[in-house]
């Protein structure tokens, strides 16, 4: 239960570090669009020079990254062999194997080989980038704080952001504090002679049943004494409530965003000249 | 004759991150057979740790477990076999239960045992009666229980499993005076008729000088002495290092010795205390 790459938050100082949540959403929003408009090789050159330069910036080492990806690895991998064997084309096949007649025939094109290449790098480039700015370098207070914030303007047409806001800050809080218990349980299970690891499916899952009630029981617990505790402190809801720490835009967030305008442009432009794309 | 010896164990958390801490550092240990052991030391001093070795929940980095003669890590898939030995009552273990009824929730070990429903309904019966559980409570549910009656379904839980030793940490944390005399009274009792080994983790001093045989005191992951009771209390300063402290009650006697009212000084205990003093009353009338 302790590998869990989840909201890792590497402490740092980094420009990007002290960039505004705000502007940190609006970026991986602008860098998602730019990833899924590039088209071709150069664009996600491009685009991977600017994963690296942005991981260079704010000093998280790439050994903490590379980790991160770890577990999603058999996933890239699956998807990518999926793509490769969809992709059909014109030219002659590198070879084709007959699996059921008249049905399935898998056949293996360059092209499918490219494409199979540019999705794994489009989503590795996507795990780094949203990664590095929502978990590496930002805490999840921030991050809620900065969707708050930013969607405040929702609250006009009655949406409860600061209610989403807060459950999202308590679900994240108690992320590793369900962690602890569970190894707590699984502890005391088996010490008590349970087994998690052998037996058939039906088997572990029932093994599963004196674990999972416990954590009930206790998460309501602990929900009803932290609604209790809120009581008490006069939480009543976002209306009225002042911070300790305003969010302020500054010079640095404004470049920011300028920059991953360029990027967006460069990828579109890439597009248009490298191979005579269209829009 | 000990029934457990810990040979150099050593134990590190977080291994080649920053957060690395040494949890046990060489600790060479021996617990006497149908002895209560208790196990003191300061919050964070790395007594779950030691305890969690001891039934196998955890593997040492180096050195070796030996349970009844035998490293329990000789056959590493027979480690289950070294958990129905070894009974091991976590923290909070109120926290545990799942079942619909208690009597099923403290058959819950013993079933994993794979013994037989006669055995099984035997040992309900055995472990709820050390427990102070009534036969009308074993058909509750255990979440309609109060908090100490809780924590005493757990511990009839592992008590049915027969184990051979028994490791107990903080038995009695949150519980009212009351609560604790049934439970660590309840827990003595049992090894009275039993002749289980008990191991209890504990910061109360009060509670280990009243019911612990030895003492092992752990400070910073370390085993910084072992011995009977007295001697160990004996030695205020190394008490003193580890952040503990004698029991209130050898305070008062040391202060009494300092006035000059001659009693011994080996008292841990109130009721030790109150026969000394009585004693020490009727010396000097008679006198």
């Amino acid at each position: 239960m302790d590998n869990i790459a989840l909201g890792q938050y590497y402490e740092g100082n980094s420009v990007i570090h002290r960039l505004d949540p705000r502007s940190k959403l609006l970026f991986v929003i602008v860098f998602i669009v730019s990833i899924f408009v590039a088209k071709d090789i150069y664009a996600f050159a491009f685009l991977a020079a600017a994963v690296v330069l942005f991981v260079a910036v704010s000093r998280v080492p790439i050994r903490i990254i590379l980790k991160g990806l770890k577990p999603l690895t058999i996933i890239i991998i699956f998807t990518a062999v999926l793509n490769m064997f969809w992709t059909t084309s014109d030219a002659d096949p590198i070879f084709s194997v007959t699996i059921i007649p008249n049905f399935w025939t898998m056949t293996l094109h360059w092209k499918g080989l490219i494409n199979a290449g540019i999705l794994a790098l489009r989503i590795i480039l996507l795990l780094i980038g949203t990664t590095l700015f929502f978990s590496y370098t930002t805490t999840p207070i921030e991050l809620t704080d900065g969707l708050e914030k930013g969607l405040a303007p929702l609250k006009k047409i009655k949406v409860p952001v600061h209610e989403f806001a807060m459950m999202m800050t308590i679900a994240l809080r108690f992320i590793p504090t369900l962690v602890d218990e569970t190894t707590k349980i699984m502890n005391a299970q088996k010490a008590r002679g349970a087994e998690f690891s052998s037996g058939g499916l039906i088997k572990r899952a029932k093994a599963l049943i004196p674990i999972i009630i416990p954590l009930f029981v206790s998460s309501f617990r602990r929900a009803e004494e932290l609604a209790t505790a809120m009581e008490c402190r006069c939480y009543h809801g976002g209306n009225g409530r002042t911070r300790m720490k305003v969010l302020k835009m500054k010079a640095r967030d404004y470049i920011f965003l300028l920059l991953s305008i360029a990027m967006l442009a460069g990828v579109i432009l890439i597009n248009i000249y490298a191979n005579g794309y269209k829009l | 004759m000990s029934i457990i010896e810990l040979k150099n164990v050593c134990y590190v958390y977080g291994k080649k991150t920053p957060y690395q801490i040494n949890a046990l550092e060489n600790i060479d240990l021996r617990i006497e057979e149908n002895c209560i052991t208790g196990i003191i030391g300061h919050t964070g001093s790395g007594k779950s740790t030691l305890i969690q070795m001891l039934n196998g929940l955890m593997k040492p980095d180096s050195g070796e477990v030996i349970v009844d003669g035998e490293n329990i890590w000789n056959k590493p898939k027979e480690i289950s076999k070294i958990r129905y030995k070894v009974g091991m009552v976590m923290q909070y273990p109120e926290y545990q239960l799942f079942a619909d009824t208690v009597g099923e929730d403290i058959a819950y070990g013993p079933k994993n045992m794979g013994l037989s429903n006669d055995e099984i309904n035997h040992r309900i019966e055995e472990s709820a009666r050390f427990c102070g559980i009534d036969a009308q409570t074993l058909q509750k549910s255990p979440f309609d229980l109060s908090g100490g009656q809780k924590r005493r379904v757990a511990l009839a839980g592992v008590m049915a499993m027969r184990p051979k030793i028994l490791v107990l940490d903080e038995p009695a944390a949150g519980l009212d005076p009351r609560g604790r005399r049934e439970i660590l009274g309840g827990i003595c009792e049992y090894r009275k008729q039993s002749g289980t080994t008990v191991i209890i983790v504990s910061h109360s001093m009060e509670d280990m000088a009243m019911y612990c045989d030895r003492l092992a005191v752990m400070s910073h992951g370390k085993l910084a002495m072992e011995g009977s009771c007295s001697e160990v209390f004996a030695q205020t300063e190394i008490l003193k290092s580890a952040g503990l402290d004698v029991p209130e009650i050898s305070n008062i006697i040391s202060a009494l010795r300092l006035k000059g009212v001659k009693i011994s000084r080996n008292i841990y205990t109130v009721d030790g205390a109150f026969s000394a003093i009585c004693d020490y009353v009727r010396r000097s009338k008679n006198g």
